[in-house]
């Protein structure tokens, strides 16, 4: 009796993984036309429809007998016997996944992200056991895959794909109905517990009301939400999601991703996503995992891995990282202005000593300032930054940016000690920008500084926006009195004040100073 | 039942129909004919054939000879054709949903080719053989249809996967293949051309209660046999992929219900001869009627092509009584322009 309780207690102090991968690989051995989706991720060799056979890995293993605990334990060969069937036409078959090994906790939000055919899809249709010739090793809830029999899959693991047009047109209903087939004998028909299920899928999925219509006529995002009314019939503790909102408007985006949410929070199922949009994974899911040419880059928690440097090296692309202002999540937004400068051939790298010979000061607050920096550092000037306030979105960017600031404390005025180090600052410098911030009582030295730097005839950029100023002034009208002597005085003394719009005027100002300051070495 | 709850199909409503339809067609249908036998005397005839309400009858008013004509010629062709719809028109259902084509039908993967292959050999080369009621045509022709649906299905089949694409592909060269060799044996062999077109042309004047008991069981079992995965077949109608991710064991049961729904249409074939379109067109009918649920469609459509094999196998043998028109014809009659109609309409929507 004592014996069994400790085993219980055992069994349940131990996290079972939800999904566990060994060294998986599955490489294309033929062409199949019906698997559209995977064919999707082929590249130009595919297309040209080459018939093409590959490399047969087989991998084996020996299994100890399953123990009472419901586990497989197993032991690796590590025995892998290679089989060229045709020689030549080895350089032609793709590996699409390449010695993966993973471990899913049981109730995590995972999220799978890469450039398109690095595997993404091909990796959940794996794990549902839709393509079955892999090599490697599989558990499901410490279960081998191979050996739980496809309805019990089905009970354990559900896939939520994009949606297709069904060639005979079903009702709602029969679509959802679909769901409950894993649970239903081969001689019986639906009870009424399968219609109560199916019906609370649909509640989920707010497909009820749509339920006599035919699943063709519907529009783009309800097939979607059938098609999710239909996995959630399914009951599994495991869900993956293959896309599933790239179809749906923005409210119903949201809806979706929080039903999804509150499986995972409420009912403790595991949810593994394959998403293409970076910020809808850092909102929702706890761990990224990148997938690049079908091996894994890296697998960690949304703060380490969701980075600049690791997108840069899966996607190929330039983000900006930043901290939504209503989430506190991560956010990422693509660099166009950086990547749209390189397309003009002003590459950074070429631009980047000269660049280096003039140093920037930029006024914060608010968060108006990050595009400023996030740009500037990408093109390489020497910045620095002042006076911001403690948990001001500005001060995040320039910690992450690695940019030396004058910081405030929070939410409290700036202070003469403050302001003193700031005005240091821009004696330092040769051009100092304004960004579009708005002033208040707290940060009012900090236009006080931009009207000493334009007395000490500093370069002076002013970037309005799209706003008035008198809009973002909350002083009763103490700030535009200053801003418009600034204006003044710039008017009769000289042209070292610029007023302008955007970030392309800014680089287009800079620009203009560089071609004066290239070769002289002085202003 | 309120708004929000699922209702559980009623397929009985339809089956009760269908059942009624066909029992008034046999009744008119096997007083139709050369021999006029009234529709009161011939129900009277086949009343008295199905017991506890063959006490009721009495037999004394009726010629024993349209007795005879009734029971020994005329309802072993009714039953005979009925069931020859049902095969076809099951098949059809079944490689409709398995192809996800509307306009798949059971010949499309070899099995005309296959038994009209067999048949022109049964006729040209081996005419001794007989087992029990059936010609050598007849065998060669089962034979023949079977083996070129192997044949196809083997083509198709890569790594235990059926493509489907494939396999179209593969019956529709494959059946041209066939075909060119049977012209080709046709032109060297004139003097039997004639009964190898007639059989083409598909036609059940030999039919016998002795060929009804043999192909009925086979194709009763196999039909009930396949009614049990309507289930799945509804899911891989979907896709193969999303029937897999439902716990479908998608290949397996690809596999199952093409060679049964290959063997019905071939023991079909094998009595009736090439008779296009039941296959085709029956599904359709009733899909536009009861959805495409296969649960309620498969047992239908089953009834529905017994009725059509039935009414066009009537009109075949008694428009231009004495003479009979290969009820093929009759079925391609009815059936092209019906299928004609299809075509303009999926045109518009998918293809």
């Amino acid at each position: 009796m004592e014996k069994q309780n400790n085993k219980g207690s055992e069994i349940k102090n131990k996290k079972i993984n939800a999904i566990k991968i060994k060294n998986l690989n599955f490489s294309y051995s033929s062409i199949y036309p019906n698997i559209n989706s995977n064919l999707k991720e082929k590249n130009n060799i595919y297309s040209n429809n080459i018939y093409q056979r590959n490399i047969y890995q087989e991998n084996i293993y020996d299994y100890l007998s399953k123990d009472s605990s419901n586990e497989y334990k197993t032991i690796k060969k590590s025995c892998y016997i290679t089989k060229n069937i045709l020689k030549k036409d080895q350089f032609l078959s793709k590996n699409v996944l390449k010695n993966i090994n993973l471990e899913i906790e049981t109730g995590s939000f995972i999220s799978i992200l890469g450039p398109n055919g690095c595997g993404k899809s091909t990796l959940i249709n794996i794990i549902s056991k839709v393509l079955k010739n892999y090599s490697g090793y599989i558990e499901i809830f410490g279960r081998d895959l191979n050996k739980i029999n496809p309805k019990d899959t089905a009970k354990l693991i559900a896939v939520v794909p994009q949606y297709t047009n069904a060639e005979f047109n079903f009702t709602v209903e029969e679509m959802v109905l679909m769901g409950r087939y894993p649970y239903i004998s081969r001689f019986g028909s639906e009870t009424n517990k399968d219609y109560e299920k199916a019906i609370n899928a649909m509640n989920l999925t707010k497909t009820l009301k749509l339920k006599d219509k035919k699943y063709n006529e519907l529009s783009g995002g309800e097939k979607q939400r059938v098609i999710i009314a239909q996995a959630l019939a399914q009951e599994t503790p495991i869900i993956l999601l293959d896309e599933p909102t790239s179809h749906l408007d923005i409210n119903f985006q949201i809806e979706i991703m929080n039903l999804f949410l509150k499986l995972n929070k409420n009912e403790n199922r595991t949810i593994v996503g394959v998403f293409h949009d970076i910020n809808l994974a850092a909102n929702y899911s706890e761990k990224v995992l990148f997938l690049k040419d079908g091996s894994i880059f890296t697998y960690g928690d949304i703060e380490s891995t969701i980075t600049k440097e690791n997108i840069k090296n899966v996607f190929d692309t330039d983000i900006y990282i930043g901290r939504n202002p209503f989430t506190g999540k991560i956010y990422i937004s693509p660099a166009f202005f950086k990547t749209y400068y390189e397309e003009k051939d002003q590459l950074v790298e070429k631009n980047a000593s000269i660049n280096k010979l003039k140093k920037i000061h930029i006024i914060c607050g608010g968060g108006a300032a990050s595009p400023v920096l996030n740009l500037l550092k990408d093109l390489g000037y020497i910045i620095s930054c002042g006076v911001v306030n403690y948990f001001d979105t500005d001060l995040d960017t320039a910690k992450n940016l690695k940019i030396p600031y004058i910081s405030e404390a929070p939410f409290s005025p700036i202070s003469l000690e403050a302001q003193n180090k700031n005005i240091k600052l821009i004696k330092e410098s040769d051009i100092v920008i304004f960004p579009p911030i708005v002033i208040g009582n707290g940060n009012f030295s900090n236009l006080v500084s931009i009207k000493e730097a334009v007395e000490m005839g500093k370069k002076v950029i002013i970037i309005n926006g799209s706003t008035d100023f008198k809009k973002r002034d909350y002083t009763k009208g103490k700030a535009t009195k200053i801003y418009q002597k600034i204006l003044k005085k710039s008017l009769n003394k000289n042209t070292n004040l610029f007023i302008i719009n955007d970030l392309h005027d800014l680089i287009e100002v800079l620009e203009k100073m560089k071609s004066n300051w290239g070769g002289s070495n002085g202003l | 039942m309120n708004e929000n709850s699922l209702k559980k199909k009623n397929i009985s409503k339809y089956l009760v129909f269908l059942i009624l339809i066909l029992i008034v067609l046999i009744i008119i249908s096997a007083s139709l004919g050369s021999a006029k036998v009234s529709v009161k005397n011939t129900s009277i005839i086949i009343a008295s054939y199905i017991p506890v309400i063959n006490k009721l009858i009495d037999l004394t008013k009726i010629n024993p000879l349209d007795e005879k004509i009734i029971i020994k010629i005329r309802l072993p062709r009714i039953f005979l054709s009925i069931f020859i719809g049902i095969a076809l028109a099951c098949a059809g259902v079944i490689y409709q949903a398995i192809f996800r084509n509307p306009l798949a039908d059971p010949f499309i993967i070899g099995v005309s080719a296959g038994a009209s292959f067999g048949a022109t050999i049964g006729l040209v080369f081996i005419t001794t053989v007989k087992l029990i009621s059936l010609s050598a045509a007849s065998i060669f022709a089962f034979a023949g249809a079977v083996g070129v649906t192997f044949i196809v299905y083997n083509i198709s089949k890569i790594k235990n996967k059926i493509s489907v694409v494939t396999l179209l592909l593969a019956g529709v060269a494959l059946s041209s293949l066939i075909n060119s060799i049977n012209s080709f044996i046709i032109i060297f062999k004139t003097q039997d051309m004639a009964k190898v077109i007639f059989w083409l042309m598909g036609g059940l004047t030999s039919a016998s209660w002795q060929q009804f008991l043999l192909i009925t069981p086979i194709i009763i079992i196999i039909l009930v046999f396949c009614s049990f995965f309507m289930k799945d077949l509804n899911i891989i109608s979907l896709s193969d992929e999303r029937a897999s991710q439902l716990g479908v064991e998608t290949e397996k049961v690809k596999l199952i219900l093409l060679v049964l729904a290959s063997i019905i249409a071939a023991s079909a074939v094998a009595v009736s001869g090439i008779i296009g379109f039941v296959g085709l067109i029956t599904p359709h009918i009733m899909r536009l009627i009861v959805g495409p649920d296969n649960k309620i469609l498969f047992p239908t459509s089953a009834l529905a092509g017994g009725i059509v094999m039935l009414f066009s196998d009537t009109i075949a043998r008694t428009l231009l009584q004495p003479r009979e028109i290969p009820v093929g014809i009759i079925t391609s009659i009815i059936g092209v322009p019906f299928f004609i109609y299809l075509l303009l309409k999926s045109k518009r929507i998918v293809y």
